[in-house]
């Protein structure tokens, strides 16, 4: 049993934990597991097994593993001949051998028949599964938590609608509350960065010294720094392709992540000018670490306001476009709206990018705009619904927290603190299961017994699919052998 | 004893490549033998109805929907009425499908044994096991190969391959290599012999070659269309290391692709365009040419099942340097390769000995011709697939065909020679897998239940027999008139 990341998460980065197979490894797991069957706790306690392949039977071995095995099966006929091949095959190597042995060459003429098949070398060079990495419980369990916190983030929203369409939750309340929310998130967002940077210029300087001509290294420097805060905002960004500009500009408004929307877009040209003050000044000479402070605290401040400068506008902006937004989709009845709402939103669900945004995530299959798009665009035919205009703005709004800004600050949470991120899901998955149970039956007796059920349904499903996954993982059986074209190996020398 | 084979194959002239010169080559020295050989494959463009070739080799072109590359549209049912009249008029005996992508050879072979055909499948081509696709096609392979009475394979490898794929009994696949035209690749100094001279040794006191000398210029063939599994990318790499570790090397590259652009990017940016010569795509009939050109031929491929053009190169007299993958291990002696593992710098290293061991003269590139000529010649690849016809009609008892030992008794090879008997080729195709084997079974059902509707409604009697082509005399054993031998 490994104990969970969570005992070793007051310092940073325990996160991104190992499902994906390219996954760095325990050196103990990195040797084949036993090829001919497969449980994940094989690979763990098996002694290295090597294929002996020197014994006449093993092809004995290997054809009865393979036609005991789900995929390769071989027809019913060949199961037949398959039990008394070995005998007859091996008696063939014997009868044969005195002949001279067989070669594995077509440029030989031998005195062996074609169909001939020689019982030690025949599919001596397969591989089976020579690459598969088990899955452990509880890092999977921890992984899924991520998708969890993203259902359960949308199965709020849903319930905060059907509350505001039946009159129960006063909107303004619901945005308020989802408004105060991002504001806290922005300030802890704001801090880590802050702090980022912080360590980063005082990285630079104790690694600086006096060198002049090294600006341009602090400045390549800091940008790791941004880069991280960067590739959120180009997650963010994409939504200003979206023809609702008012989402784009919405999610700048509320922002945990303002400081990624000054790099992407609006703000680009005061925070490049503050950047570049920063850098100048430790590659001047470095006279103090005072005036560097100062001045990354005057960028720092800069950016902050804005962030609220553009957090205004897209506010009012919004609240100008809800009154379209409302009789925008009027026309088309309620049920396609509602059958048009679902898709988008399980769209929204199959398609986010639930990885940690590290590595050049870019490998996703999707853009992750696709995903925002899909919730932002649910949302907006949600909002035809309702009677007004401020519920139209709420709803928007709340959308654009839950769906464009939340999802980050969850990103930059699970890699800044493993237990923050735990107690966030914990909340989540209780406030859901909450909600739900309001929204079915009304009461804070059924919000209770709600929270209660959906926790433990969650926790069940979540230890359920990974022992599942787990499990599943014996009938891996990835067989390589010489005929798989051969990946180049190519050293990159441009020039 | 002399049969009337059909080849199916969707891959044939005008078409070029190695799966139709296989074909050609295999059919028209089988004539040679005394068969009769027909060849079913679907309309080209320009080419349709019945054709002949030299020698009497009829062509069926058969109107088909193409959809790519050349494959036709998969449809199970559909080539069954104009299948069965082409079999029952050329009064075929043995149904032989080639290359495991043609939709046409998986359903002639189904027909075929629905119709009571004995059945060949040559398979030329490896596959993997990973990707969804390769899945499909394995499936589709099982399909067809649960009910063919013997498959070829054209290396062990691929043999291998082959039997893991369609889960066949080993025994029941032969491997039969390709082989080369000699006399179409002879290497530019070669004097062919006068008829009457015989050899007097083996080191036949021919004049040696001009013997390279340290200085003089050694030149690289690479012939392969310019695909990524055919390694361009790996030649790309090493292309200029090589040519800055070895002075006065040349380079010339025949074939075109998709990587063309890579290749031409890469030698604008090293400045080796008076080193390397891009000739573009050539015809199969230029590649001799081509070959003589050079010393040493580099076939950096990442998956071949065989690679004939390495043979073709050797027997051109070229020094072959190529990857260790898939089949070509089996193919050349070791006297004539230098095998490099597919990296960029192991193929750098091998090129580099190679040419070390052109330049010292230790290689005797003039006598690969007559080696290559004693290794491969289709007449040989013709007489042991004839052999594999005559294990599968019974006329080589199955126990020699098989194997017969006396310990072991009748019952295991009991299915290896396949019943006609629907419930038997059912009892092969349930076994394929838990959803496939059911559907597998319906097709089969269906399929012979279109047979009987087609015996009704077109009856045997209503087709004209072909005349076959007049036999040539061979070895002054006439042939015996093809319409003794019926119908089974």
């Amino acid at each position: 049993m490994t104990s969970p990341p969570s005992s070793h998460s007051s310092i940073p980065p325990p996160i991104p934990v190992d499902t994906h197979p390219n996954r760095a490894q325990p050196p103990e797991l990195d040797r084949i597991p036993d090829p001919n069957r497969l449980a994940p706790e094989d690979a763990y306690f098996a002694p290295s097994l090597a294929r002996a392949r020197s014994a006449p039977l093993n092809y004995d071995d290997s054809l009865r593993s393979l036609s005991s095995d789900g995929t390769l099966r071989p027809p019913r006929g060949v199961l037949d001949s398959g039990r008394k091949e070995p005998r007859k095959l091996g008696s063939t190597g014997g009868r044969r051998r005195r002949k001279g042995a067989w070669k594995k060459l077509l440029w030989v003429k031998q005195s062996y028949p074609d169909n001939y098949t020689d019982t030690e070398t025949f599919l001596d060079h397969l591989q089976r599964n020579p690459r598969v990495r088990p899955y452990d419980f509880w890092p999977l369990v921890s992984d899924s938590t991520v998708i969890v916190q993203h259902v359960c983030s949308v199965v709020i929203f849903v319930c905060c609608f059907v509350g505001i369409v039946q009159d129960r939750v006063s909107p303004v309340s619901i945005v308020c509350w989802g408004s105060v929310g991002t504001a806290m998130g922005w300030i802890l967002w704001d801090n880590w960065i802050w702090k980022e940077q912080r360590e980063l210029s005082q990285a630079a300087n104790g690694v600086l010294g006096d060198d002049g001509s090294s600006s341009s290294s602090v400045a390549s420097a800091t940008n790791p720094a941004g880069n991280d805060v960067q590739s959120n905002g180009l997650k963010g960004s994409p939504i200003h392709g979206l023809g609702l500009t008012m989402a784009g500009n919405e999610s700048k408004e509320h922002s945990p992540h303002r400081t990624n929307d000054q790099n992407g877009s609006l703000g680009a040209s005061e925070s490049t000018p503050g950047l570049r003050e920063f850098t100048s000044t430790t590659g001047h000479d470095m006279d103090e670490q005072d005036m560097d402070r100062s001045s990354l605290f005057s960028s720092r401040n800069r950016q902050r306001l804005s962030t609220v400068k553009s957090a205004f506008l897209i506010y009012f902006a919004l609240l100008g476009l809800s009154p379209i937004l409302k009789s925008l989709t009027k026309s088309t009845a309620s049920d396609s709206i509602w059958a048009m709402s679902c898709w988008l939103l399980f769209m929204n669900i199959f398609s986010f990018d639930y990885g940690s945004g590290e590595g050049a995530g870019a490998t996703t299959k999707f853009p992750a705009s696709l995903s925002t798009n899909a919730a932002v665009m649910a949302s907006t035919v949600l909002a035809s619904r309702l009677p007004t205009t401020t519920h139209v703005f709420s709803l928007m709004l709340f959308a654009m927290e839950v769906f464009g800004l939340f999802p980050i600050f969850r990103r930059q949470l699970r890699q800044k603190s493993w237990t923050g991120h735990a107690v966030l899901t914990l909340a989540l998955v209780i406030i859901a299961g909450g909600a739900v149970g309001m929204t079915l039956s009304g009461g804070w007796a059924s919000a209770i017994i709600g929270s209660v059920l959906g926790s433990m349904l969650t926790a069940l499903t979540m230890g359920g699919c990974s022992w599942w996954l787990i499990s599943l993982q014996k009938y891996k059986n990835v067989v390589i052998g010489p005929w798989d074209p051969a990946r180049p190996i190519i050293r990159r020398h441009w020039n | 004893m002399p049969y009337n084979i059909a080849m199916v194959s969707d891959f044939f002239f005008p078409q070029s490549g190695g799966i139709e010169s296989h074909i050609y080559q295999l059919s028209s020295k089988l004539i040679d033998r005394g068969h009769k050989v027909i060849i079913i494959t679907h309309a080209y463009k320009g080419r349709t109805g019945v054709r002949y070739l030299t020698n009497g080799l009829k062509i069926y072109h058969v109107p088909f929907f193409v959809i790519y590359r050349e494959t036709t549209f998969p449809t199970v049912f559909s080539f069954f009425p104009i299948f069965r009249n082409i079999v029952i008029r050329e009064q075929i005996e043995i149904v032989h499908g080639h290359a495991s992508l043609s939709s046409f050879c998986g359903e002639a072979i189904l027909h075929a044994r629905t119709m009571g055909l004995r059945t060949v499948f040559t398979d030329h081509s490896l596959f993997g096991f990973a990707d969804a696709a390769s899945i499909l096609t394995n499936k589709l392979l099982k399909f067809t190969l649960s009910d063919v009475d013997h498959a070829i394979c054209v290396s062990h490898t691929c043999k291998e391959n082959t039997v893991l794929r369609a889960s066949l009994d080993p025994l029941m696949v032969s491997v039969i290599p390709n082989a080369v035209v000699a006399e179409n690749f002879c290497p530019l100094s070669y004097a062919p012999r006068a008829p009457g001279h015989i050899p007097a040794s083996p080191a036949d006191p021919r004049p040696s070659p001009t013997p390279i000398g340290p200085n003089d210029t050694i030149t690289i063939v690479v012939i392969s269309r310019l695909f990524y599994n055919k390694g361009t990318d790996l030649l790309i790499a090493a292309i200029p290391r090589i040519i800055a570790l070895n002075p006065n090397i040349r380079f010339i590259i025949a074939g075109s692709g998709p990587k063309a652009i890579d290749l031409e990017q890469m030698l604008e940016r090293n400045v080796l365009q008076d080193k390397v010569e891009m000739l573009g795509s050539v015809r199969h009939e230029e590649v001799r040419d081509v070959m003589v050109r050079g010393h040493i031929y580099l076939h950096p491929s990442l998956t071949e099942a065989f690679g004939t053009v390495i043979v073709e190169a050797a027997s051109c007299g070229l020094y072959v340097v190529c990857t260790r993958v898939g089949g070509i291990p089996e193919v050349l002696p070791q006297h004539m390769t230098t095998f490099a593992k597919p990296e960029e710098d192991d193929l750098v290293v091998a090129t580099s000995k190679a040419i070390a061991a052109l330049r010292s003269n230790k290689v005797r590139t003039d006598r690969f011709h007559d080696q290559v000529k004693m290794m491969y010649s289709w007449r040989d690849v013709a007489e042991r697939t004839e052999r594999v016809y005559e294990g599968i009609t019974g006329d080589i008892p199955p126990e020699e065909f098989y194997g017969y030992y006396p310990g072991q008794g009748w019952e295991a090879s009991g299915d290896r020679v396949r019943s006609f008997a629907l419930v038997d080729r059912l009892k092969r195709y349930y076994g394929c897998g838990v959803w496939a084997g059911k559907l597998f079974c319906l097709c089969v059902v269906i399929d012979f239940l279109i047979y009987v509707f087609l015996e009704m409604w077109f009856p045997r009697a209503n087709i004209d027999i072909a005349r076959s082509w007049p036999k040539k005399q061979v070895e002054g054993k006439s042939r015996p008139s093809v319409s003794s031998r019926g119908q089974r």
